[in-house]
């Protein structure tokens, strides 16, 4: 019956059976943080991608990635912001090299974004500019997380109460420096694990389990 | 490509040894470990992945019990799992986890690896030592001389190669205006050039100066390496009959430095002992007072190590002492010699010779007979000057007026005899906080067989069962500052909210412990670490035990030192949040052992037996 219940949830939630059926200890995770030239999905560009492995509770330092991605054109104040400089941009590696090796992780692995949202959909956006094929993807939301957490305490959400670094100081993580794709990636995983902790102690849990907080889904990479 | 997030290599450069490791032996150490967020839930299966790793703790607080000695708690910045890795035996390793937090875990070949570079096999094998010598006891007597060679050089030393000419070499000297020269072969010290050497090597012998330096250098000259004290460098000196003392690099022997004997001499001046000599030397009350104000900056300057707070206490002590004898004597330089036999008699900090920057003076006199009126006028006088006269070099009046000035305190034998049985027929809690100071007393000048003589009067009546169980009592009604559930209980209404007062909590309560014992025993030290030292067997208190709460009286006392040095403060109110995490877990462990204790001494003295 339940499996039934939650087969139904995955159908409305378009997360596939056997993925939503996976323990959450168990599956691989990577977590993600796109740097851009903007924060409007449309138009914005990224400068440099950064990601880290990790699995139950621990982070495979020996999995960290991290590229300047080449890009033309102007770009907003952003890049000020992560301290590049167009000489490193100009330097970097072509997107479609970035994307090529990070499709190779849309099956296997759980992705994990604060604010996946604008992430997934620049995502989509130069997957599909590119014409690279990449798998759908089951991912995690950490602000998601967050806000389903805040929302129990606040009916409206006090300022800035889920930025990456204000969540992780509420789980008692240590202050990390931001905006540099690795380590907001880094920084990003790290909170996923305490968040989990927080929420579920040592239970042995599916991601089906956490489809009522909605910071979990499955998402089609092709541009719709 | 081996990249690494900023907040990994920021942590990694802040925790000792790795912090000395190139960029390129960072990254491979951190290549190969991973990052854990260890929680009680999920340590069992955690520590199993990772048995045979070093463990690094990046935040959280963790109880862990990793070799032989015992648990230890730990935190921020501290290792675990070491001592398996060194000693290729491995022991269990259980962790009970206080509050979960982030972990690095190194493998095994990384840590070897590290381990062949030098300081970081010093920092390993030197925590082992310090972990298995818990004992807080160190009598050093000058602190200055005790001082690590490495915090008084200053700047890299002047140096050259072997190989350059001895008018290079001179010139090098000319420029710098140094009257010595290192000299170096791949960066190692294998020699040294003086003026002397100049002068008698290469004028006197008319030396050809474009040879190379080394033909008339000392080869392999005297050196100490950086963690070797003043005191060995005075004594290899003296020794050696030597001006120049090149400090080497433990391992690489590359020079690091140069002591010289002016280095000596501004160190010595620079000790509060030097001042105690100086204090010595006054001739006028202007002189006195002049370098009296100066103890406070000596102290803030030359007391850093935590051993150094252990004699602070008994160094200002002395130099009050000093003061008052100085005082006394530049009064009767002026009005005569006293008319009868008096003894100046201090009482408590400073009878117990554990004075901090806020004490007040606490004083009295004792004379050998009634003085008539004009003896009398002769005492107040002598009296007023002295206490006036400490206040102008920094020592507080008392507010509570335990002072000489004060005629209630001037008695004659007979009365400070009187004094002591009208204390012991009615020890009310308000008497007992009256009279408690009057019974740690020393003679700080004058005439010490007058008070001997009190002393021998006093002590049977002291020692009277029902007197000293209302001082267990009473020394009972303070509770030490923790909860139910072992948390700190802090001071209401200061500017910060997590202060202690571990004068009033803690230091005060074992110092009662201590004098109740000494009474029993009729003991008439009165400083609290002798106390505890000559308590006979049988005094009602085990020798552990006695260790024990010295042991916590001096680490007390260090953090109330360390409080008042660096944040420039006279009070006791020490905040929580300036601990480490460690002194936070002794500090409660200290709490629970005065408690117990107190209970223990009001067990013993008026546990109805007799």
């Amino acid at each position: 019956m339940l499996a039934v219940l939650r087969q139904c949830l995955g159908l409305f939630n378009r997360i596939p059976a056997d993925k939503a059926e996976r323990l959450i200890h168990e599956a691989p995770l990577l977590a993600i943080d796109l740097e851009l030239t903007s924060l409007d999905s449309a138009k914005a560009k990224v400068t440099s991608v950064g990601w880290v492995e990790g699995l139950g509770n621990t982070i495979n330092l020996d999995s960290c990635f991290y590229s300047v991605v080449r890009a033309s054109g102007d770009f907003a104040q952003s890049p000020v912001i992560h301290g590049l400089i167009q000489e490193h941009i100009a330097g970097g590696k072509h997107v479609r090299d970035v994307l090529k090796r990070l499709k190779t992780y849309a099956d296997t692995h759980i992705w994990v974004f604060h604010n996946a949202n604008l992430d997934l959909s620049i995502l989509q956006r130069v997957f599909a500019d590119t014409g690279i094929h990449c798998p759908p993807v089951m991912f995690i939301d950490t602000l998601k997380l967050a806000v389903y957490q805040l929302k129990k305490y606040h009916q409206i959400l006090p300022p800035n109460s889920a930025t990456l670094s204000v969540c992780r100081q509420r789980l008692g993580l240590p202050a990390a420096p931001a905006h540099n794709a690795l380590d907001d990636a880094m920084a990003t995983l790290q909170l996923w694990i305490a968040q989990n902790h927080a929420l579920n102690g040592s239970k042995a849990i599916r991601f089906g389990d956490l489809l009522h907080t909605r910071a979990v889904d499955y998402r089609k990479m092709e541009k719709k | 490509m081996s990249v690494l997030p900023q907040q990994v290599t920021d942590f990694l450069k802040t925790s000792a040894p790795f912090d000395q490791l190139s960029d390129a032996d960072m990254s491979d150490l951190a290549k190969y470990a991973s990052l854990i967020y260890l929680t009680e839930e999920n340590q069992d299966t955690l520590l199993e992945e990772n048995a045979g790793r070093l463990f690094l703790i990046q935040n959280g607080q963790f109880s862990v019990r990793d070799s032989e000695e015992g648990e230890r708690h730990l935190s921020e910045g501290d290792y675990f799992g070491y001592h398996q890795l060194i000693d290729n035996i491995s022991y269990p390793l259980t962790v009970k986890v206080d509050k979960p937090g982030l972990v690095f875990c190194f493998t095994a070949e990384a840590f070897k690896r590290a381990m062949d570079l030098p300081a970081v096999n010093d920092f390993f094998h030197g925590s082992r030592a310090d972990a298995l010598q818990n004992q807080a006891v160190n009598d050093s007597n000058s602190m200055w001389l005790y001082k690590a060679l490495n915090d008084v050089i200053a700047g890299t030393p002047v140096q050259a190669s072997q190989n350059v000419t001895i008018r290079d070499a001179a010139n090098v000297m000319a420029q710098n205006k140094v009257s010595s020269l290192l000299i170096t072969r791949n960066d190692k010290l294998v020699g040294i050039v003086t003026d002397r050497d100049l002068r008698n090597r290469v004028v006197a012998k008319a030396t050809d100066i474009t040879l190379p330096v080394h033909t008339i250098m000392t080869r392999t000259p005297a050196m100490l390496h950086q963690y070797r004290t003043m005191f060995d460098a005075m004594a290899l000196m003296t020794e050696r009959n030597i001006h120049h003392l090149p400090v080497v690099d433990r391992n690489s022997r590359k020079p690091l430095g140069m002591i010289t004997t002016s280095d000596v001499v501004r160190h010595q001046r620079g000790n509060v002992l030097f001042i105690i000599g100086e204090l010595a030397k006054a001739d006028n009350l202007y002189e006195l007072t002049r370098l009296s104000w100066q103890m406070p900056h000596y102290f803030a300057t030359h007391a850093k190590r935590l051993g150094d707070f252990d004699i602070a206490g008994k160094v200002l002590s002395q130099a009050t002492d000093i003061m008052t004898r100085k005082l006394i004597y530049f009064y009767q330089r002026e009005h005569g010699p006293a008319p009868i036999k008096f003894s100046w008699v201090v009482y408590g900090s400073q009878a117990r010779e554990d004075q901090t920057m806020g004490s007040d003076q606490d004083n009295g006199l004792l004379l050998e007979t009634m003085p008539d009126h004009a003896e009398g006028q002769y005492f107040e006088a002598l009296s007023a000057y002295v206490c006036n006269g400490l206040a102008k070099c920094g020592i507080k009046l008392c507010d509570g007026n335990i002072m000489a000035s004060n005629p209630a305190l001037r008695l004659s034998l007979k009365q400070a005899e009187g004094e002591a049985k009208e204390w012991v027929r009615q020890p009310t809690p308000a008497a007992i906080m009256h009279f408690n100071i009057f019974l740690d007393a020393r003679c700080a000048a004058g005439d010490t067989d007058l008070f001997h003589c009190l002393q021998r009067l006093r002590a049977p009546v002291l020692k009277q069962k029902i007197f000293l169980a209302a001082l267990a009592r009473h020394n009972n009604d303070v509770s030490v500052p923790l909860s139910m559930f072992q948390k700190f209980v802090y001071e209401k209404g200061y500017e910060h909210k997590d202060t202690i007062d571990l004068k009033v909590k803690a230091v005060a309560v074992i110092n009662n412990l201590a004098r109740i014992y000494a009474l029993a025993s009729g003991l008439t030290v009165p400083a609290t670490l002798s106390r505890l030292a000559a308590l006979p067997a049988g005094a009602g208190l085990s020798t552990k035990d006695a260790q024990n709460l010295r042991d916590i009286w001096l680490f007390l006392n260090r953090l109330r030192w360390r409080h008042q040095l660096t944040n420039k403060v006279t009070d006791n109110r020490v905040r929580v949040s300036d601990l480490s995490s460690i002194e936070k877990h002794q500090l409660k462990a200290a709490f629970k052992a005065i408690e117990r204790a107190q209970q223990g001494a009001v067990m013993h003295f008026s546990g109805g037996m007799s």
